[in-house]
């Protein structure tokens, strides 16, 4: 079974900001103007913890070193130029979209490339899929996370915003097996029949997340750890922190100021919720979505959208 | 009589004379009769221990008999759902004991106990089952006057679908039943509102997988209840349907305990949001309606208007595209 972590960084030891894991897609040069990102569309035959071998379509990167879970990561900084290059190796036409960047974005047909050039938003957390295909490409695994950091390598969420120690980027998707067997088949299928058996952080589930060195949140006693939360998956997730109450910061980059410090986030469709977790104790504590059937793969308790946080 | 178990959580350390829930308020388990009794619960001697009970049903207002599990407080007909509700005031140190059998365990939902009461078994431990003790003492402080919940923590899919779940309040410092926490706003009644679902063949099977946990996959609800009532069980429920004088307040502690988010109405009225998960809010705000998701907790203040009656609501909402899967209703009457 092949697979990446993807999407940790952390500051510890560093005086830099340093992104381990992610898909290191760009210089992390401060000054950088333009940075090129290259994606494969393809689709692959994931092994699930259950033993199952299921298909899935992903976004992988150049290197070939995606994540081997159902998505890659970019990592970009605030002005950044960033052209990226998706080519297609699917069955039919996809396209690039990030929310609150660029939508309504041209097609690529099976065979070919095109490069999507933007300029790296205002800092927070993003979503990037295909919106050609209805939700069948979220569903499917056509999505990922986009990090976007300040312009000035603070280790803010943005600019002037929340400082961190550390942070994590979970990204959240799950999949409806009939869907991927009927894609795989040629088949046609209706997404309003659409309920998920399997379900994934950062392309993993549990136990799987607890050794995945990106989603095994590790943290300090005292520190201050920002948790980007991604939902690329078709169900909204309920994140349920055990141990800790976290204090929101932004929902899709809105600052919130009402409901601030929450056990319980929930991750509306397409969302992205930022949070900073002060580390008040010592222990190792489960992160879950309170949608609990999600904490399974094919009916099986516990695995699914589980992540452990490990402070000491 | 009894809508809502109460449980008195013992003082840790206490003097074992917590045998019964007291504190001096007296009465107040009349169940929304009285306007000045601040509670509509009814009170019951307090044990020093819940006990795991499997043999549980529902009865749903068509009638149906639905298999249900449930932490009991060891007196007669404590099989309800949701489980009893645990009280305690704030910087209390806390215990009680689970005494089971079979594998259970208490997960306290929010309370941001330390690892080892944290009731999971991949990170701390169950109850009862092969190799495990059948009885434990649960230990934690509650430091946040606040709305919790709590739940079993084994094969969790299952077990709190079968209804292993319930509320903790947290009550302030002084332990006054008429403020939400510490020099917090004040309150004449308050409600509990446990949002419910039930996906019957999620109670009836699922048994037997590998490793003898359940296999079950694709919820699909087909009651849609407040505090496990649906239909007119809810609409007549005295510890849910709302009564209250004019311009008093009362307080609603919205408790996510369904798989389901849901949309909590009072009728149209507006009400002031107040808490979410234990913490004052940054700021309150005027809503006149709350999307609470699961494992979310929302406490509101709605301030009965000069007369009538209203129908309060949860609507729940399908997790794919937010489509509304069903309600429950009940009354909300100014008396």
């Amino acid at each position: 079974m092949q697979r990446r972590e993807f999407l940790k960084s952390s500051l510890v030891g560093s005086t830099a900001f340093a992104l381990s894991g992610l898909t290191l897609l760009n210089s992390k040069n401060v000054n950088a103007s333009t940075t090129a990102i290259s994606l494969t569309a393809e689709g692959t035959n994931k092994t699930m913890v259950n033993g199952t071998s299921i298909f899935i379509w992903q976004f992988n990167d150049a290197n070939g070193t995606g994540p081997g879970a159902l998505a890659s990561g970019i990592a970009v900084n605030e002005g950044d130029s960033v052209n990226v290059t998706v080519t297609n190796n699917l069955d039919r036409d996809i396209n690039f979209v990030i929310p609150g960047v660029m939508v309504n974005t041209p097609s690529v047909s099976p065979g070919s490339s095109h490069t999507y050039s933007f300029t790296a938003p205002a800092a927070g957390s993003y979503l990037y899929t295909d919106d050609m295909n209805g939700e069948v490409g979220k569903a499917m695994g056509l999505a990922g996370p986009m990090v976007v950091m300040p312009g000035n390598s603070s280790n803010n969420l943005y600019s002037g915003g929340p400082a961190f120690d550390r942070q994590y980027t979970l990204f959240m998707s799950d999949l409806d097996d009939r869907l991927n067997s009927a894609v795989a088949n040629g088949g046609s299928y209706d997404m309003n029949n659409y309920e998920p058996n399997f379900f994934f952080a950062n392309g993993l589930s549990y136990p799987d997340t607890k050794t995945g060195g990106d989603t095994l949140v590790t943290m300090g006693v005292g520190e201050d750890v920002a948790i980007r939360f991604v939902n690329g998956g078709c169900i909204t997730y309920p994140m349920h922190f055990h141990g800790y109450h976290v204090n929101v910061v932004s929902r899709d980059r809105v600052v919130e100021t009402l409901v601030v410090e929450k056990d319980t986030v929930q991750v509306e469709l397409s969302s992205c919720v930022d949070v900073i977790l002060p580390v008040a104790q010592a222990g190792i504590f489960p992160l879950h979505t309170h949608y609990v059937p999600g904490v399974t793969a094919g009916g099986v308790y516990p695995n699914g959208g589980l992540i452990l946080m490990s402070a000491s | 009589m009894f809508e809502l178990k109460k449980v008195k959580m013992m003082r840790w350390g206490g003097d074992n004379d917590g045998g019964r829930w007291g504190g001096g308020s007296g009465g107040g388990g009349t169940g929304g009769g009285s306007a000045t009794g601040g509670r509509t619960f009814t009170f019951l001697p307090a044990p020093t221990s819940v006990n795991v009970r499997m043999e549980g049903s529902a009865t749903m207002a068509n009638g149906a008999s639905i298999r249900t599990w449930s932490f009991g407080g060891g007196f007669n007909n404590d099989r309800t759902v949701p489980s009893p509700v645990f009280e305690a005031n704030q910087g209390e140190d806390v215990r009680i004991t689970l005494n089971s059998m079979m594998e259970h365990s208490i997960h306290f939902h929010g309370l941001d106990v330390d690892q080892q009461n944290d009731g999971v078994p991949a990170t701390s431990f169950a109850v009862g089952g092969m190799g495990n003790s059948n009885s434990y003492t649960y230990r934690f402080n509650a430091p946040h006057a606040g709305t919790y919940m709590y739940h079993c923590h084994v094969d969790t899919h299952k077990h709190f679908e079968m209804g292993m779940f319930g509320t903790v309040i947290i009550r302030p410092t002084d332990g006054s039943t008429n403020r939400a926490w510490d020099n917090g706003p004040t309150f004449d009644k308050e409600y509990i509102w446990q949002l419910t679902t039930f996906d019957t063949s999620w109670h009836s099977g699922g048994m037997g997988g590998m490793g003898g946990g359940a296999v079950l996959q694709r919820y699909r609800p087909n009651y849609f209840m407040i505090n496990g009532k649906d239909g007119a069980n809810a609409q007549n429920d005295s510890a849910t349907a709302i009564s209250a004088g004019a311009g008093q307040k009362v307080l609603v502690r919205i408790n996510g305990t369904s798989y389901l988010p849901g949309i909590v109405r009072m009728g149209g009225l507006p009400f002031e949001v107040i808490a979410s998960d234990g913490r004052p809010l940054a700021q309150s705000f005027i809503a006149t309606e709350v999307m609470c998701a699961p494992g979310e907790r929302y406490d509101i203040i709605l301030t009965m208007p000069s007369s009538g009656q209203y129908t309060g609501s949860i609507e729940y909402r399908d997790i794919r595209n937010g489509k509304t899967l069903g309600s429950a209703t009940t009354t909300l009457t100014v008396v």
